[in-house]
């Protein structure tokens, strides 16, 4: 029985087996492919060279993949995104050449070498106090039209053709990281582990515009989602970035409550984007209401055990991801490639509740063969039943 | 009198090895003070309480105990101490055990891991000059000339940066410099066999392990 791949990606996020795994390409940064990959993904497909950036942003250097390469890729799902206001990109196109990119929040990125964006600028840098918090000026606003004037139509579009799983992406809808980046992530830990008044009272306030955000945008989506991606990277190479005690104490709650004001104003599952070994924290996860765990990074720590997150998690969370970008997508050959995503298949796919997608962004060193490699493979071996 | 003496020392160390494993750095400096003004040996001060204390907070970071925000302001308190020794132990003439020069490669400009690598060479009597985040090879090369370290430790966090350790490692081997230092690799996407085939001569999985595994290195273990 063949699907739809939006209902092949239904079937999977509802813990039931599709026809075979689907795959995400270009649903948000994390699933994009970067301006060199993709380039060479065009050429090698004969494909005329031109691109688009995703939330038409150069800095971040992500592609906005196109209809074509998505079709090539046999990608089940397309992405909304939303963009930065008006005003921001005006600012940043009039600014001197190499000069840091300053988005809507007063947080910027630097160019480190040419072409390369990295954030480096923090405007609360040297904040200690609630009072500066609330007196910092740069605030967004997130009632800017120009933000997501042109979501609901997208919306409407993808639905009316209802061939593709929707999954909404708003920018980094992420209050741990937006800390980091108004802070500095050292500062930002720092007053974490010494004064949690302090660091909650940043994280609230920066969870209240992610929710304000996040609901403008559901709002414009209307009933055309069927995935709201969000998230905080928590996890590194080997642990976690903080204590799963101090998650639960300070950044838990405030999880809860941004996902709870998701859940209440749409159907839409919850992707939560989390890189690193977060294995203790899974549990908690779903305790607040994640459906789907990005990005199951298989080359950090615990992580890398699929058979052990498939047995304690699989009935309650759906796994999106598994394609290390570390390793296999740069180094490997496609073989290699294609192994890995039958591997990652294997263990994580039995009985639905997989998404094939990549770890993180497909950066400039990966071949583009292996990218067609990794698609192909979830095709070729991705069929239920999934044979070993 | 004398014991009177001797008691206070003690308990002002102790003060000191506990704020700095609690990461509370603003005590730090009046009770370094303190401890100098009751005559502690400033060497004392540095190899009976604060680098004990960088060693339990890299024990309990291995154990789990520890996360990254406790290493900081761990590492951010024992840095309150030593701007105060520092001057201090160069006076005493006390040597350091070596050089090491670090720096994160070029393009790229994170620094938490390579900084607490710094705090942890230097608790343990390194002298290390920090070349700070985006450091170009040929920088490297140039501070090699200028402060003939036993060792060089580079990072990178990004897959995408990773591959400057290995043109680094070209250059201070073109430059002739290769067999004058112990070369240690570290940072998220940086693995052993990235280090075997960049020929570096050590990998360091967490700051904690640096310190080891130079002693090892240099054979000061």
């Amino acid at each position: 029985m063949s699907m739809t791949p939006r209902e092949r990606v239904l079937a999977a996020i509802n813990h039931e087996q599709p026809d075979r795994v689907p795959v995400f390409f270009g649903v948000s940064n994390a699933t994009a492919i970067k301006e060199g990959p993709y380039l060479a993904l065009k050429e090698l497909l004969g494909l005329p060279p031109g691109m688009r950036y995703l939330h038409d942003w150069p800095e971040l250097g992500s592609s906005l993949m196109e209809e074509e390469l998505l079709l090539r890729l046999h990608s089940d799902a397309r992405g909304v995104f939303d963009r930065h206001p008006a005003a921001v990109y005006e600012r940043n196109q009039k600014r001197e050449p190499h000069t840091p990119f300053v988005d809507s929040w007063g947080s910027g990125q630097v160019e480190i070498t040419p072409g390369v964006w990295f954030p480096g600028l923090h405007p609360l840098a040297d904040a200690t106090t609630i009072e500066e918090v609330d007196a910092y000026p740069g605030w967004p606003d997130m009632s800017d039209p120009t933000r997501i004037a042109h979501v609901k139509e997208e919306a409407a579009r993808l639905a009316a053709e209802n061939q593709f799983a929707i999954v909404g992406t708003p920018w980094l809808m992420f209050p741990f990281e937006r800390a980091f980046a108004m802070q500095g992530m050292d500062k930002f830990l720092m007053n974490m582990a010494t004064d949690q008044d302090f660091a909650e009272h940043l994280l609230r306030k920066i969870a209240a515009y992610c929710k304000d955000l996040t609901g403008r945008f559901l709002e414009a989506m209307g009933e055309n989602i069927d995935i709201l991606w969000i998230g905080d990277d928590l996890g590194t190479q080997t642990s976690l970035l903080i204590s799963p005690r101090m998650y639960r104490r300070i950044l838990k709650p405030i999880h809860a409550d941004f996902i709870a004001h998701i859940k209440e104003r749409t159907s839409a599952k919850v992707l939560f984007h989390t890189d690193g070994d977060v294995l203790p924290l899974i549990d908690d996860f779903i305790e607040i209401g994640v459906d789907i765990l990005n990005p199951i990074q298989t080359s950090a720590g615990r992580m890398s055990d699929l058979e052990n997150l498939k047995a304690r998690f699989g009935k309650n969370i759906v796994f999106c991801g598994g394609i290390d970008t570390h390793r296999i997508l740069p180094n490997g050959s496609p073989d290699e490639v294609q192994a890995e995503v039958r591997r990652v298949m294997q263990a994580l796919g039995p009985d639905g509740g997989l998404i094939i997608a990549s770890v993180h962004t497909i950066m400039n060193e990966v071949p583009a063969e292996n990218i067609l490699a990794m698609a192909d493979a979830v095709v070729e071996y991705g069929a239920y039943p999934l044979k070993v | 009198m004398a014991a009177e003496r001797d008691q206070r020392q003690a308990e002002i160390l102790d003060k000191i090895y506990e704020n700095i494993l609690d990461g509370n750095n603003q005590p730090i400096p009046d009770l370094t003070r303190q401890a100098l003004e009751l005559g502690v040996d400033p060497m004392a001060l540095l190899f009976e309480a604060m680098i004990p204390a960088l060693e339990e907070v890299g024990r309990l970071f291995e154990m789990g105990e520890y996360f990254v925000p406790e290493m900081l302001i761990s590492a951010r308190a024992m840095q309150a101490g030593m701007d105060i020794l520092r001057p201090l132990l160069a006076e005493t003439g006390a040597k350091p055990i070596g050089t090491f020069v670090m720096g994160t490669v070029r393009g790229d400009i994170h620094d938490i891991g390579k900084n607490l690598c710094n705090v942890m060479l230097e608790g343990a009597g390194f002298h290390v000059i920090d070349l700070g985040v985006n450091v170009p090879p040929e920088d490297f090369v140039q501070a090699i000339r200028d402060h003939q370290p036993d060792a060089v430790g580079m990072s990178a966090f990004l897959t995408t940066t990773m591959p400057m350790i290995g043109i680094t490692i070209e250059a201070i081997a073109a430059a002739g410099l290769r067999d004058q230092v112990k070369i240690l690799v570290g940072g998220a996407p940086v693995n052993q066999e990235y280090c075997d085939v960049v020929k570096a001569d050590g990998y360091a999985p967490e700051a904690t392990s640096t310190v080891r595994l130079t002693k090892k290195l240099l054979g000061l273990s």
